[in-house]
């Protein structure tokens, strides 16, 4: 399929609508959990995910191990993998369970997509920024330092109306121009939103399995 | 005949006036007194409101303040919307004064965006600025301007200097001589029946054949419900500064003269009022 490239409508809404399905069709044969949603006065919606993360924090008194192990794991994994009881001896453990929500929403003002999120608490507490930043990896947060944006800042969600955390989208044509481009050139299929929410998505805690990127390269 | 300039101070000059009332479960030592102020339409709460919350700190204790928050009839106030747009869309059929209820507890995390400083308000401020010249000029002006012209748009709306401010506005105002306006013109239509808080799209000054585009095509294209039906009584008012500007207004003028220090027009559908 292709659209017609004039400047002007390089990335119109339909276009994006039409990666966002071609996405979420892969999402659902991987239980990847994105869904579409519209907006109930209008045409027009927005891609979005939600999922919980736990962080137990365990304090382990066996003499081998360092006093103080946490780790942070997507709740599937978690389940699949029960602690032994005769590993660990526990001292206190303090469960978190955070509630991520991503959306994505098209900017028809600068006509490329924007990623919305929030976080909260199972008691419904909002997580404040640096809350946030401070639950994302390390090699990611070097990344969002140098990352081609100019802050995160928070936004009242465009269709909700809410407040969300936003990563300023007047940069992402300058970063998503180039993978375009060579997108052409190697006459792979391309799916813009795969490809900038794979650059975007890790700096806030977001990622996305690989098979997203073999996906893009099937014929339609 | 009115100079169209004129139409820019009586914009940039607007006032409401307004009385700041303490939500009454806050804990005071003594009884506040209401606090009236007259309000500039085309600024922000948080940018004009240190005297009111001065005023209250007066008679609280410490430990019972934390980030201001306003309320009117049981509506969070969002303060990144520009005090006119609120007031036109939620008060402008009851009488004045405008009563605002001023709360310092339970911040409605659910409605508000925080606004901990000056600087938040100054860079949401910029950042509305700058997504108006992306629709008008892809961003060629803005960019082009060196970050003293910007701060000099923004001093200028915290410190009410209309001539200051417009030095550097003119300029997000120009188009190219072979064009008759804008790209896209920015604009917001706000409705408190809609779920969605606004409605932005895409939408040029004039049509292919060269004729301008009016308020009235804009409605009818992106919000029919606000102006059916053609015949008969108009169930809504258009306003926009507390005025209803005829719908055949051409929207390349009303984006040059009616917009808000943002560079936007902030539409807003309201009911008519039943006298």
């Amino acid at each position: 399929m292709s659209f017609s490239m004039e400047e002007d409508e390089f990335f119109g809404e339909k276009v994006f609508q039409h990666y966002c399905a071609e996405f979420i069709k892969h999402s659902q044969q991987i239980g990847d959990g994105w869904e579409w949603r519209t907006s109930k006065d209008c045409s027009d919606g927005y891609m979005c995910k939600t999922h919980f993360q736990i962080k137990s924090g365990t304090l382990v008194s066996h003499p081998e191990t360092s006093a103080h192990a946490q780790t942070c794991l997507p709740m599937e994994e978690a389940l699949e993998s029960p602690l032994d009881d005769s590993e660990v001896t526990e001292t206190d453990t303090a469960t978190e369970v955070i509630k991520y929500e991503y959306h994505v929403v098209y900017s028809c003002s600068y006509q490329v997509p924007v990623l919305y999120f929030r976080a909260s608490f199972l008691d419904g507490k909002p997580l404040a920024l640096k809350d946030i930043w401070e639950r994302v990896h390390e090699c990611y947060k070097t990344r969002l330092l140098q990352g081609p944006w100019d802050t995160i800042t928070q936004q009242e969600h465009p269709i909700l109306g809410q407040p969300f955390f936003v990563l300023h989208p007047c940069k992402t044509s300058e970063f998503m121009t180039p993978v375009f481009k060579s997108s052409q050139k190697t006459n792979r299929n391309f799916n813009y939103i795969t490809s900038w929410l794979s650059i975007v998505g890790p700096a806030v805690g977001l990622n996305l399995p690989l098979s997203y990127a073999r996906a893009a390269s099937w014929d339609e | 005949m009115t100079d169209d300039k004129d139409v820019l101070r009586d914009v940039w000059f607007g006032r409401i006036p307004t009385c700041f009332t303490l939500y009454q479960d806050e804990i005071t030592e003594r009884e506040a007194e209401p606090y009236y102020l007259l309000l500039p339409r085309v600024s922000y709460l948080t940018l004009v409101t240190d005297k009111v919350k001065k005023h209250f700190q007066k008679v609280m204790r410490q430990e019972d303040i934390s980030e201001i928050w306003f309320e009117y009839e049981g509506t969070p106030l969002k303060w990144h919307y520009p005090i006119g747009l609120l007031f036109d869309l939620l008060a402008s059929s009851s009488a004045l004064p405008w009563n605002i209820t001023v709360h310092f507890k339970s911040f409605p995390e659910k409605d508000l965006l925080h606004c901990p400083s000056k600087d938040v308000i100054e860079a949401h401020f910029m950042s509305c600025v700058k997504e108006a010249d992306a629709l008008k000029h892809k961003s060629q002006v803005i960019n082009e301007m060196q970050k003293k012209d910007h701060k000099q748009l923004w001093m200028g709306l915290q410190n009410d200097r209309f001539d200051q401010f417009w030095a550097i506005n003119r300029k997000l105002m120009e188009y190219p001589a072979e064009e008759n306006g804008f790209r896209y013109i920015p604009f917001r239509i706000y409705q408190t029946t809609t779920e969605r808080p606004f409605i932005q799209k895409l939408f040029r000054p004039m049509a292919a054949d060269g004729q301008l585009h009016t308020l009235g095509d804009l409605l009818k294209e992106v919000c029919p419900s606000a102006i059916a039906p053609e015949d008969g009584e108009r169930k809504n008012q258009v306003m926009i500064h507390g005025i209803e500007p005829m719908l055949e207004t051409p929207l390349q003028w009303l984006s040059e003269h009616l917009s808000y220090p943002d560079n936007f027009l902030h539409i807003s559908i309201i009911p008519q009022p039943t006298d």
